[in-house]
């Protein structure tokens, strides 16, 4: 395509301070968008707010959680329930004593001790357990954490396999006779 | 009639003046850019003092670039064109040099008041309260002293830079003085009067339309005239001029609530805010598109011409700002780049990019002009501009893939809602080089703008200050008056205000009411179509008059950016606060814990903690259930944040214990490793200030907040027990420190937060009520 010559196109003739407007018309891609993001605009409106359906944020979150709800169901079917002997057992496999020992680093370490010495938190090396010694205990504590005591709850932040192997480490500090 | 000829002279010192103290606040402010954005590599830059902390330092960056840089530079560029291209003189010289003192006057105390915690902590809107007169006002004196001059022109006709200016003036005095109304407490201290969603969403219709009216507007007003001058050639299109700049300013006004997609705003203020992000994307690049298309047959100029190449460079910023922009206000694009440094890196394409390459491209324009010299060193410019570009890129690629990094990471969950990244601190690790490529890239940046800093300087050197003249013949002026009644009731206006009543109508009605509004605009559009395609030509005879004719332009120009903020702003803040609270409501804070949150608040923690939990699975794992509207509904200001450079604290409240947050403030390190988060030692040294509690709190009454009626010494003795037992508590846990240390409110404060009463319950007790 030849471009036109600049000089041939229609110019206004006021001058402001020197400057000049050239009088062309819009360009039709740059019009096509503002109509497109207008029809887009309207039509987004009305499936989100006028007719309601669009879900709404909430409505969005609870079908996810329902779902995941759902596949939670599923697993926990499948899987073998987890009791103070399964825990007794992972406390004793050395892969998944690393891995809870990883957890236990950036999770745990800054309350309860690099070593489980304790610290704001208490002792997790000694043989005093305030919300019961028996890993399940353990586990719950874990889990649902003691917000009297400012124990957060990390069930819900590492989820059931991260709260397993952390369990699973801290009693490989400990033997079944405690 | 005996035509007089006579000189004018331009008032050029003005432009002088406001032209140096940019240079100079610009590089203040980004030298202050780069130690903050190096504090959060190296916490030891923080120093330990509160005056240079993180949190009080950012707004100082923020202020100082915003309004101090870029605010200077626009009075330069404004005075100087305005003179020019309506053939007048300042108006006032009193007023010109009343209004650049006491604009620097106001940026020191800004930059005193900042650092000492003085804050009403709100981003780019934290000045307290008597710095917030003097800024309104000395707006004031500048509209005068603009709007006299445009009264006094011998140039009719107003060019589009003008219209342009015109729009800045009247919408950042609305948005100022809308988002500034608080109560002071004190001489130093006041609550914004609205609270909660409504704090929030006033926020964001200031702090989104700030960047329109004080960091676009008025930047292209100043590309309309220097760009053409500077490439000595014709504006590409004037029909893309006036269309581009009514749909401008009359769809940015509505975008502010897509800094707030996905939070507890009600949803159709959120759709709002997304589909007129969406639409700004081609009024935006009508302004690119005219500034481009400027340069065609000039293209070969930019080799040559600094100037040329930072106005080419600043322009395309500031497309590639403009559609980065409607992109980040999608509503799933947002879920993943809020609250991460996408925002930041999208907000330097267009301060870095835009801003400042506008600004050097005027400020090299201006220097041989306004000395009447030759530019000291094209060399140097030419690095300056090279530096900059690198700068620049290298700082938004690394934002890019730091939000985005950081983004996937934070929402990162399996099908059964686990965390891929429980911890937060891991997000921060991974993210740590990419914040050290942006010192390098801000640190290129600055060394370019100082490189100009000497080139100017020595530009000055060689020349002397010399002001532009002009000769005027005296006539009469044969301008049609336009008056405003007729302006009002001309087509073009019926026609565009009828669409506008009509499709809310439609849009925002239900029933009947929507189908007559849909109707309407059907009936309006095909009326006005037949109405131009008869009678087109008139159009653009009543739009010359109308430029003719600066009161109705005004006028119509205020209508047009008041529509977004009407709709948006006054039904949310008429409504009973009661019956958006969805079903939880906040329970209000006890004196103690007040107090805490103002220290919360002059710290600036909000620059790096949201509150304000989205409703998606990886927040409602990491931080509990999702935020609702009730849950900050007594907070003056708001704190729902902006970014996260570390986790929410919506519901940080009872998650540790006390002795936890003790050290955690003291030392965050040692509790969270690898935490950037500055210490806070003068917590622990500094009292409470008690004597401040009856006076803040009988004005949160006035705001509203239901606190009891209490008489001065039961406020400060409530005070004093809560924070005993806050003491005692420690003390149990190993930690001794005075009950009246400040770190003792701030503990209560961070301990309450997220504590609501649940109104389902009540609810659904009161629905058993009625049934018996």
């Amino acid at each position: 395509m030849k471009e036109k010559n600049i000089s041939e196109e229609p110019i206004r003739h006021h001058s402001y301070d020197g400057i000049q407007e050239f009088d062309k018309n819009l360009p039709r891609w740059w019009l096509m968008t503002l109509y497109g993001t207008v029809v887009f605009a309207v039509a987004y409106w009305i499936y989100y707010q006028q007719t309601g359906i669009g879900l709404t944020q909430g409505e969005e979150l609870e079908l996810a959680l329902a779902t995941i709800e759902d596949a939670k169901a599923e697993a926990l079917a499948s899987a073998d329930e987890v009791t103070d002997e399964s825990l007794w057992a992972m406390s004793l496999n050395t892969v998944i004593v690393e891995a809870g020992k990883q957890v236990y680093t950036t999770t745990c370490a800054a309350c309860h001790g690099p070593n489980l010495e304790g610290g704001i938190g208490v002792s997790l090396a000694d043989a005093e357990w305030v919300h019961g010694g028996n890993p399940l205990d353990i586990r719950k504590t874990v889990y649902d954490g003691s917000l009297a005591k400012g124990m957060p709850a990390w069930g819900p932040v590492l989820g059931d396999e991260r709260v397993d192997e952390v369990v699973a480490y801290v009693l490989s500090h400990h033997s079944a006779v405690n | 009639m005996t035509i007089k000829k006579r000189t004018i002279e331009y008032n050029d010192q003005i432009v002088r003046q406001f032209m140096l103290a940019s240079i100079v606040w610009g590089i203040v402010g980004m030298l202050v850019g780069v130690l903050v954005a190096a504090q959060l590599n190296f916490k030891f830059l923080n120093f330990n003092t509160e005056y240079l902390s993180f949190g009080r330092l950012r707004p100082l960056h923020t202020n100082a670039v915003i309004f101090a840089f870029v605010g200077n530079m626009m009075f330069a560029g404004v005075y100087h064109s305005t003179q020019r291209l309506v053939k007048a003189r300042l108006a006032s010289d009193f007023l010109s040099k009343f209004h650049f003192w006491a604009w620097q006057l106001i940026i020191a105390s800004a930059a005193i008041t900042l650092p000492l915690g003085l804050t009403r902590g709100k981003e780019y809107a934290e000045l307290i309260w008597p710095i917030n007169i003097a800024v309104a006002l000395v707006w004031v004196i500048f509209a005068i002293n603009f709007f006299w001059t445009l009264g006094i022109r011998r140039e009719r006709s107003l060019y589009v830079a003008i219209w342009f200016y015109i729009a800045t003036i009247i919408t950042v005095a609305m948005l100022y003085i809308v988002n500034h109304l608080s109560i002071p407490t004190s001489l130093t201290h006041s609550y914004p009067i609205f609270g909660g969603v409504q704090d929030a969403l006033v926020q964001w219709w200031y702090g989104h339309n700030a960047v329109a009216f004080f960091l676009t507007t008025p930047i292209l007003g100043i590309m309309y005239y220097y760009l053409p001058k500077a490439a000595n050639r014709p504006v590409y299109s004037y029909r893309l001029s006036v269309v581009h700049f009514w749909s401008l300013v009359f769809i940015y006004i509505w975008a502010g609530p897509h800094h707030l997609l996905n939070t507890a705003l009600p949803g159709w203020l959120q759709s709002l805010g997304m589909i007129f992000s969406l639409m700004l994307w081609a009024p935006s690049w009508g302004g690119m598109l005219n500034g481009l298309l400027t340069l065609r047959g000039a293209w070969d100029k930019l080799r040559k011409d600094p100037v040329l190449k930072f106005f080419a460079a600043g322009v395309t910023f500031y497309g590639m700002a403009t559609f980065e922009g409607p992109l980040l206000s999608i509503r799933s694009v947002s879920a993943l780049a809020h609250y991460t440094d996408w925002i930041i890196g999208h907000v330097h394409a267009g301060t870095l990019g835009w801003n400042g390459f506008m600004a050097a491209g005027m400020f090299y324009f201006l220097a041989p002009k306004l000395w009447k010299t030759k530019l000291y060193s094209t060399p140097l410019a030419n690095l300056h501009f090279w530096l900059g570009l690198v700068g620049i890129l290298l700082y938004v690629a690394a934002m890019w893939i730091s939000g985005i990094t950081q983004g996937l990471m934070l929402n990162g969950a399996d099908s059964k809602g686990i965390l891929n990244y429980p911890n937060f601190l891991e997000t921060l690790q991974s993210i740590r080089p990419l914040m050290g490529f942006r010192v390098i890239g801000g640190g290129l940046y600055l060394i370019g703008f100082l490189l100009m800093a000497y080139n100017i300087c020595m530009t000055i050197k060689s020349g002397k200050p010399v002001n532009g003249s002009f000769e005027v013949e005296e006539e009469e002026p044969t301008a049609e008056r336009l008056t405003l009644i007729k302006t009002l009731v001309s087509p073009a206006f019926l026609y565009s205000a009828g669409l506008t009543v009509f499709s809310c109508m439609w849009l925002m009605g239900a029933g009947a009411f929507s189908i007559a509004g849909l109707v309407l605009v059907f009936m309006t559009a095909l009326l006005a179509y037949a109405h131009y395609q008869k009678s087109g030509a008139n159009f653009g005879k009543w739009y010359d008059k109308l430029l003719e004719n600066s009161f109705p332009f005004t006028v119509l120009t205020l209508l047009a950016v008041l529509v977004g903020g009407v709709v948006q702003i006054v039904p949310l803040v008429t409504v009973d606060r009661d019956s958006i609270v969805e079903d939880r409501m906040q329970v209000p804070y006890t004196p103690l814990e007040l107090a805490g949150r103002d220290l919360y608040v002059s710290e600036g923690c909000y620059n790096c903690h949201s509150q304000m939990i989205r409703p998606f699975v990886s927040e409602v794992k990491r931080y509990g259930d999702y935020s609702r509207l009730g849950e900050s509904v007594y907070d003056h200001p708001y704190q729902w944040g902006s970014r996260r450079i570390g986790p929410d604290l919506a519901r940080v409240g009872g998650k540790y214990n006390d002795s936890w947050h003790y050290d955690h403030m003291l030392k965050p390190e040692q509790i969270s490793p690898g935490s950037n988060m500055p210490s806070y030692p003068w917590l622990f040294k500094k009292d409470i200030d008690y004597s401040a509690l009856p006076s803040k709190i009988s004005v949160q009454q006035t705001l509203g907040v239901p606190f009891e009626n209490w008489t001065d010494q039961e406020v400060i003795e409530s005070a004093q027990s809560q924070a005993q037992e806050i003491a005692d508590r420690l003390s149990e846990q190993g930690k001794e420190i005075e009950r009246d240390r400040e770190i003792i409110a701030l503990i209560a404060y961070l301990q309450q937060l997220g504590k609501s009463e649940d109104l389902r319950v009540d609810m659904a007790k009161a629905k058993t009520t009625n049934n018996l």
